[in-house]
This record gives structure tokens, sequence and C-alpha cells, in this order.
């Protein structure tokens, strides 16, 4: 009896010293897996920017459903659609009081001028997601990539990691500053399964809400049915591991500012081998910007340490 | 008894009513209709039936199969050409007030079979006709041309009295 023990407690030890190595061999063989295609009943919006005519209602909609601030120049003001940044290279972003803006596009193309409502896509494997280090954000089983403030330490690995250049920082903020970006009206209508509030509120039908398996079907049939009116392509489909919202378009992707040159699997196999040692790091990293975070936000704490702060910002 | 005859006859003609343009059994078109689903932003929008009417000869332009010089969609044609007309004339009977709501999502997906699973919802029916046609014809084609807006409505657009002090360019990303 007591050899049946000792045998058990050996083994268990062997167990318990080998738990470490188990765990990141286990934390590769997950992220080596195949992708993980998104949740089935993950929902989605497919955009049709051949029917969006760039009212802006979508972008006053969701300026009232997240009761953001107040906007520099009213929704229905079009001239915002002339206003460009970065020497006339880039057209508006999403920032910490827009989760979405509408841009204007191939004026002169013979179908246009074309417009473009941007937000956050809500990928299936969200680059976002992976690259934080103290997991702000979760992509929830309807779909949406939400971030928690309370647990973000500022880093803003996120906004560098996003291929869509979405997350913004509420920088203007300085006591809690934090990530801003759309959250799929998680919280006020997709959890309790209602449309978002741009969908809802878009005169033209251009978004339409459903499964995302479901409108993958019906992308490609729009494109089907519909000869010669799109391009042979629904942009969101496999693009960096899918989105869940997703676009269809009459003139080629490239000319409407969607950057066409994304991999079509998920950001994350390009960091699966740095992953694979993230279990070791993840120890020290988030007490490390924690430690960091406290100090910036701390109005007593020394000069030096604060710089500190500023510098990991 | 006399008066409960009465009644009975004043619920039949009633049902008629309501039930008649659900089951196409109108024969002469509306002169005007008036569209008040936008009213939170927008007083109702009077569309002037019979001025369309003058605009085009043929129904189908917009009333898909229902009546018309056939069908005007070259895919709808593929199995519509010969078939009857749809059992309203009346956009509100197919094309539904809340497209995305559950209930209408789980019913779409319900039958596997369905062809038509894309069917815009009412709103977006009406600006895909009017609004693409009217820009299509260059006819007048801004909001503000068929909706006047609401004091509600102006708020939502932080326009007109709520238009904001200033204005600098938006759109920053640092
Ligand atoms: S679009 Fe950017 S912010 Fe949104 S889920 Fe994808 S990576 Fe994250
Ligand atoms: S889904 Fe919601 S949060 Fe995102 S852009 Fe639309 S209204 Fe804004
Ligand atoms: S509300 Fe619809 S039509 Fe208007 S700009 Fe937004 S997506 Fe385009």
């Amino acid at each position: 009896m007591s050899g049946i023990s000792r045998r058990k407690f050996l083994k268990s030890t062997v167990i318990a010293g080998g738990s470490a190595a188990a765990a990141m061999t286990s934390a590769k063989s997950a992220f080596a897996m195949k992708e993980f295609q998104g949740y089935p009943d993950s929902m989605g919006v497919l955009v049709d920017l051949t029917r969006c005519i760039g009212c802006r209602t979508c972008e006053a909609a969701c300026n009232k459903e997240h009761n953001l601030p107040e906007p520099a120049l009213p929704f229905d003001n079009l001239s915002v659609f002339d206003e460009t940044f970065h020497e006339g290279k880039q057209k508006r972003r999403t920032t910490d009081k827009a989760y979405t803006v509408v841009n204007r596009y191939a004026e002169q193309e013979p179908g246009g001028p074309v417009y473009r409502k941007i937000q956050c896509n809500h990928c299936s494997e969200p680059a976002c997601l992976t690259s934080c280090f103290v997991n702000a954000y979760k992509k929830t089983k309807e779909g949406a990539v939400v971030y928690n403030p309370n647990v973000c330490v500022g880093c803003r690995m996120c906004m560098v990691a996003c291929p869509f250049g979405i997350p913004a920082y509420s920088y203007d903020s300085a006591l809690h500053p934090e990530i801003i970006k759309c959250n799929f009206c998680y919280d006020t209508r997709l959890k309790n399964g209602k449309p978002p509030a741009c969908v809802e509120a878009c005169p033209q039908e251009a978004l339409t809400f459903g499964h995302r398996k479901t409108l993958v079907k019906t992308a490609h049939e729009r494109i089907r049915s519909n000869p010669g009116k799109y391009v042979d392509h629904v942009y969101g489909e496999t693009e960096v591991g899918g989105t869940s919202w997703m676009y269809l378009s009459s003139v080629p992707f490239e000319q409407v500012g969607f950057n066409t040159t994304l991999q079509h699997h998920p950001i994350l196999d390009n960091t699966k081998s740095f992953l694979g040692i993230v279990p070791m790091v993840l120890g020290i990293w988030p007490a490390m910007f924690l430690g960091f975070h406290l100090l910036a936000k701390g109005g007593k704490t020394e000069n030096k340490e604060s710089n500190a702060g500023e510098s990991c910002k | 008894m006399k008066s409960r005859k009465i009644w009975v006859w004043r619920g039949i003609v009633a049902l008629f009513f309501i039930a008649a343009p659900a089951f196409g059994t109108v024969d002469e078109p509306p002169a005007s209709v008036s569209i008040g689903s936008l009213s939170h932003l927008y007083s109702e929008v009077v569309f002037d039936h019979d001025l369309h009417l003058s605009v085009t000869d043929d129904c189908s332009v917009c009333h898909h199969h229902r009546f018309g010089k056939g069908v005007k969609e070259e895919r709808c044609a593929r199995c519509h050409s010969e078939s009857q007309g749809t059992f309203s004339a009346r956009c509100s009977d197919c094309h539904v007030e809340k497209p995305f709501s559950v209930e209408h999502i789980m019913m779409m997906e319900a039958d596997p079979k369905r062809y038509h699973i894309d069917m815009t919802g009412l709103k977006g029916a009406y600006h895909l006709k009017c609004y693409n046609c009217h820009a299509a014809m260059g006819a007048p084609s801004e909001c503000g041309d068929c909706h006047a807006r609401s004091d509600a409505g102006d708020r939502f657009y932080h326009s007109g009295i709520y238009a904001p002090a200033g204005g600098s360019p938006t759109g920053k990303h640092e």
C-alpha cells in the first residue's frame, strides 16, 4: 500500500515539476492548431459600399448611442469628406471621440463617389486582443471585441497591432486615459439581441446585420446575382483570418482605402513562436506595466519615476 | 337585436377595409401615401403616388412583379417572368420594419431552402428605390428634399440650433 502511495507521490512530483514545461507545450500546441474560425454563432455586419450615400447618419447614431462628445461639425456637414491629414495622405480616422467615421473615395471614377464607413471590424482572431499582455480585450460569443479599461495599463500595444488602425487613445483625459473603439454596441444592444445603433439608423441599409455565416453567403449571392456590379471579393471574409464586419464594393478595394496587402490568416500566426514564451513573460510584464501605469497616474511620485512611466507609453 | 346586426355589418365593412390592401384587391392606387416611420427625426413624408404615376408608365419599376409591363430585373425574371403577381402591392406587406430583429433573422434562417434571404427592411426598400432613382434621374436627392427635420432630428445630427460652436476639423489620430 505504501508502495502504491509512493509511486503516486513520485508521479505527481514529476508532473508538478514538469508543469511549467507542460503548460508551455500545451500553449504552443493550442496556438499551432489550425485557426479557430471564430465563434459559430458570431454576428456580423455586411457593409455594401454600393448602397452607402455618405449621409453620416451612422456617425450620428453612434455618437448618440454611446453619449460621445459633441462633434466638431454637425453630422449633416459633408465638408468633413474634404478633410485630410499627413499632407493629404490620410483621410479621417476613428478617434477617441468617434467610434466610426465615413470617408469619400473615387470621386473621379465612373461609379463614384464611393463612401466607406470605418469602425472596428471585430476580427475573429483580433490582433489587439493577442497583443494585449493583460487581457484587456475579449472576443464575445456574439462576435464583439470588447475592451475593459479597468485592467488596461495604457501600453497601447493594441493600437500598433490592429491592422486597421482602429483603437484610439483618450490622451486628453489626464486621470483615466483609455483605449476608445467601437464595441459593436455590445453592452447596450448586441448582448440583448439588438442590432447596432449605426445599422438600425442607416437609411440605405448599406449595413446588413446577421449571423456572420449567413452574411458570407449573402455577400457571395449579391456578387453572383448582380453580374458586373461588384468586385468578386468579400473583404473581411478571410483577411487577417476573417472579420465580423465585411465589405462589398463596386470599385477595387485598394481604391477605396482598404489595405489589400493583408495576410489571409490571423496576425497571431506571426507571433506564434513569440507567444510560446509568453506564459513565462506574463508573470513579469503586467506587473512592470502596472507599476509604470501607477507611477504615471500617481501625482505624488518623483519626476524621475513619472518620466519612466511616460517613456513606456 | 337590430343594433347588434348593425355592429356585425360595421365589423365586416371594417374588416374588408383593413384586409383589402393585404389581399391586393385595391384596384385604384392611392393618390398619396403618408410615411411616418422616421417620425422621431422628421415629420411625415407624403409620397405623391399620382405624381410618380405620371413619371413612369410602368408600375413594375417599383412594384416588382405585382403590376406593370413585366419584371424589370433580369435575375427576377428568371423565375417570375411567367409567375403571378406578388400577393400585395404594399411595400410594407413584404418589407418588414425591423429586418434585424432576432425573430426576423431566425425566421429567414429557419428554412434552409428559402431563396429570398436577402430582403431589405422597409426603410431600406424605400430609400434604395426612392433615393437611388432620384439620384440617377437628377431628381431632388438631398435628405432635406423629402424630409423636414424635427427638433429631435436637429439634436440627433447636432445641427441647426444644436450645431457645435466653433468647428475645427475632426479626425485627428495621434
Ligand atoms: S479591427 Fe483592430 S481593434 Fe478591431 S478587433 Fe480587429 S484588431 Fe482589434
Ligand atoms: S457598432 Fe455601435 S459602437 Fe460600433 S460604430 Fe456602430 S453604433 Fe458605433
Ligand atoms: S448611414 Fe448608411 S448610407 Fe449613411 S453614411 Fe452611414 S453607412 Fe452610408
